[in-house]
């Protein structure tokens, strides 16, 4: 053979059989165990034989969660002998890698935890099933559960109660003579007390941070009285620029007056990591909490951390309600037995007992009840933060089908702002276009 | 495929001395035992590898979000691509930086290191397995963490220039500087490069050093005349293998920079990565697959067709064709 021909063939299948080899590395990640809780099932997922039922589960989450949904479910176990579990259990990023490769296939597990940022996307899909006749009467507030209906029917059961806030360190805000934040504070006087407390603070530490990404706008526009950047599915997109402009322009001062860091220093914060959390690192003074997050940051600096609520407009602001859900997939063969267990999750008490705070406040008032009076402080800031929001709510707004990669694109574009490399009107220009060209794509 | 083809030339000697009706039945049980030994790779290759490949390719050609059905469109994802799409330019651009100086840099560092490496010395074995052993944990996240650890506004890096007066800058958080952190990362997991280099030194016929030494040659000259083009297969070798690496780069931009900031880092196995699993955009990310595949191939098939300028191959007569 030509000796020529046959080095450029074995080039080419090196460079092929390298490509493919190096890509088909990884996956996985998850934890599926053979534990405890995870009986050998006799037979495959769904095979009800001799009464007995196996139910897949899935949810994502921190090793709390993960350890006190274990125990509830073998409460259940115990309750109910016929059904054991199959649960899988991982961290944010890998779940919603894996199940859209499961919803491709047809074998998402008969329960999962469901996001509300993402449970439009899967039910318009057809992947959920609806829920709409278990009867939650008595166990969640009726208003709640009209709220979160999609077309008029159910499709994942709240688990708890969720809010959106902003933590302090009142610790050093009081050392350095700066007034706390109050409830119900408005955009103009967040502005003004962030100009305030610069003069105060010493050089390195900043009031509040910057803001790169869609929601933080979004929360100003809908407390402005103008609609959501995205509504009706998508289908609608809505930027308004005056208040963009005014809003980034906002920001813009602030970086030129040292009120919030430079892009430099806020691209190196890494919320929740001891060292690089903008908050912990004693860098900022304040930033965004949720319900569910701020025990975290409690613990990071224990007895230091205040909350307030997002700033608000003449419409309200900020947003308390129900996130993370548990949701039955539509193409279970285990229906029946799947929505039995999901109710119950949120009714019984043993079972509240064992999952505590790991998914928010309780849904359940009851639960949570019995519970108050073994919170600890990390638990309660969490439900002040709730407490404070939920006059003045708005509803809760996620990106709509199909636009995760503008959501990215948002963020870029304004981190280019702050570092200088493009105007506030070329980037409201890019965003305003990507998201028009998406909302006639989901208009059809 | 090729047993096939050994099996058929084999019986062809064979038909001679056989009646015809029992040939044909021992060839097929013959060439069933080939296929039966190979079966366990061939199957593996078939499913696992070959099949996926030509899904990816199909898929190429359609809109697939993973929760609805594939749609063909045609050439749209390609067409897409390139007329319409900014973020591919921007990090084919950055994985082209990228390439351009990790993979020269890592290949002087791990050859120095490798030369250094081959001295007579005592111990030179703790020498070669301490500088050898980082490598053992070479690409992975641990390195990647540390990295950003080092680099990080309040890093390490910065606390070393700290005591020399001078105030660092946020290495990773910057994009002036990202790029080159990473750059720098790379080239510093020269484990199996060094080692391939060590190993093809000591190839290296001492009695060359030995006569070129009778005739006078200096240190530069032995190094230039003799270890070069006696090493430049194995350079070849790591050359093509550190582009093609280099091309896939992954796990650093993902960890310590999440291809920030303003997508100075955003290399293109990171785009085609959140193309698929992000944003479910399968198809597009299919076609971004199939481009990076035909880039690095015609890189390498240049590669090799430049090769015969200047690698040495001694089997070859002692000319660089």
């Amino acid at each position: 053979m030509n000796t020529k021909w046959s080095k450029g063939f074995g080039a080419l299948m090196l460079s092929t059989l390298l490509v493919t080899s190096a890509c088909s590395g990884g996956g996985g990640g998850g934890n599926s165990p053979d534990n405890a809780t995870n009986k050998p099932a006799s037979g495959n997922v769904g095979a009800a034989e001799g009464g007995s039922t196996t139910l897949s589960i899935m949810w994502w989450g921190t090793d709390a969660r993960h350890e006190a949904t274990k125990k509830a479910l073998d409460i259940y176990t115990k309750q109910n002998p016929s059904v054991t579990f199959k649960p899988e259990f991982m961290a944010w990023d890998a779940y919603w890698q894996k199940l859209p490769t499961l919803a491709a296939s047809k074998t998402i597990t008969d329960v999962l935890q469901m996001d509300a940022a993402f449970i439009q996307e899967y039910v318009s899909r057809g992947q959920l099933e609806d829920l709409s006749d278990i009867d939650l009467s008595g166990i969640v507030d009726p208003g709640v559960i009209e709220n979160l209906k999609i077309d008029g029917k159910l499709y994942g059961i709240p688990l708890s109660q969720n809010a959106q806030g902003l933590a302090f360190n009142k610790v050093e805000l009081e050392q350095f003579g700066i007034p706390l934040p109050h409830k119900d504070w408005t955009y103009d006087e967040f502005f003004q007390w962030a100009r305030d407390a610069r003069a105060k603070l010493p050089e390195g530490k900043y009031p509040i941070g910057d803001t790169t990404s869609w929601d933080g706008f979004n929360y100003y526009q809908t407390s402005m009285g103008k609609p959501p950047i995205m509504s009706d599915g998508g289908k609608t997109f809505t930027l308004d620029k005056e208040l963009f402009m005014k809003f980034y322009g906002t920001y813009e001062e602030f970086r030129k007056a040292k009120i919030v860091p430079p892009a430099e220093k806020a691209a190196a914060f890494l919320e929740n990591d001891p060292q690089a959390d903008p908050m912990a690192s004693g860098v900022l003074m304040t930033r965004g909490a949720t319900t569910g997050s701020v025990s975290a940051l409690e613990q990071l600096m224990p007895g230091k951390v205040g909350v307030v609520n997002l700033p608000v407009g003449p419409a309200g602001g900020g947003w308390a309600q129900s996130t993370i859900f548990l949701s039955v997939s539509a193409n279970s063969k285990n229906k029946d037995e799947a929505k039995k267990f999901v109710k119950w999750f949120i009714e019984d008490k043993e079972a509240g007992t064992a999952l505590g705070l790991t998914r928010g406040i309780p849904i359940n008032p009851d639960v949570y009840a019995s519970l108050e009076a073994t919170l600890e402080p990390k638990d309660k800031i969490g439900k002040e933060i709730y407490d404070l929001s939920l006059d003045k709510a708005l509803p809760f707004y996620s990106p709509a089908a199909g636009f995760s990669e503008w959501v990215d694109t948002y963020r870029k574009e304004m981190e280019a702002v702050t570092f200088a490399q493009q105007s506030i009107e070329d980037a409201f220009n890019k965003i305003d276009k990507m998201g028009k060209e998406l909302a006639e794509k989901a208009a059809g | 495929m090729t047993i096939g083809v050994i099996a058929d030339s084999k019986t062809r000697t064979q038909t001679k001395s056989m009646p015809v009706k029992e040939k044909s039945k021992r060839i097929s049980g013959q060439q069933l035992a080939g296929y039966i030994f190979i079966s366990p790779w061939l199957l593996g290759f078939l499913l696992l590898t070959l099949w996926p490949i030509a899904q990816s390719f199909y898929l190429s050609f359609t809109e697939y979000s993973l929760l609805e059905d594939p749609v063909w469109t045609g050439t749209d994802n390609y067409v897409n691509i390139f007329t319409d799409d900014a973020t591919f330019t921007k990090s084919l651009s950055v994985t082209f930086m990228f390439v351009l100086f990790s993979v020269p840099l890592k290949l002087f560092f791990s050859l120095m290191v490798a030369i250094a490496l081959n001295k007579n010395i005592k111990g030179m074995n703790l020498y070669r397995t301490a500088i050898y052993f980082p490598s053992l944990i070479g690409g992975s996240i641990a390195v990647a963490a540390l990295w950003r650890n080092m680099f990080g506004l309040d890093g390490y890096v910065n606390q070393v220039l700290a005591w020399f007066g001078i105030e660092g800058v946020g290495w990773i958080s910057n994009p002036d500087t990202s790029l080159g952190t990473l750059i720098l990362l790379n080239t510093w997991q020269f484990g199996s490069t060094m080692v391939i280099f060590l190993a093809g030194l000591k190839q290296v016929p001492q009695e060359l050093y030995e006569s070129a030494s009778v005739d006078g040659a200096g240190k530069v000259r032995k190094f230039i005349s003799i270890t070069l083009p006696m090493l430049s297969p194995v350079m070849f070798f790591n050359l093509v293998l550190g582009i093609i690496g280099s091309f896939q780069t992954f796990t650093s931009a993902f960890i310590i920079t999440k291809g920030g900031p303003i997508n100075s880092t955003y290399m293109y196995a990171m785009f085609l990565y959140e193309k698929a699993f992000k944003h479910y955009q399968m198809g597009y990310a299919s076609a971004l697959a199939w481009i990076l595949l035909s880039i690095v191939a015609l890189l390498t098939l240049i590669n090799f067709a430049a090769s015969r300028y200047w690698v040495f191959y001694e089997s070859d007569g002692g000319k660089t064709k």
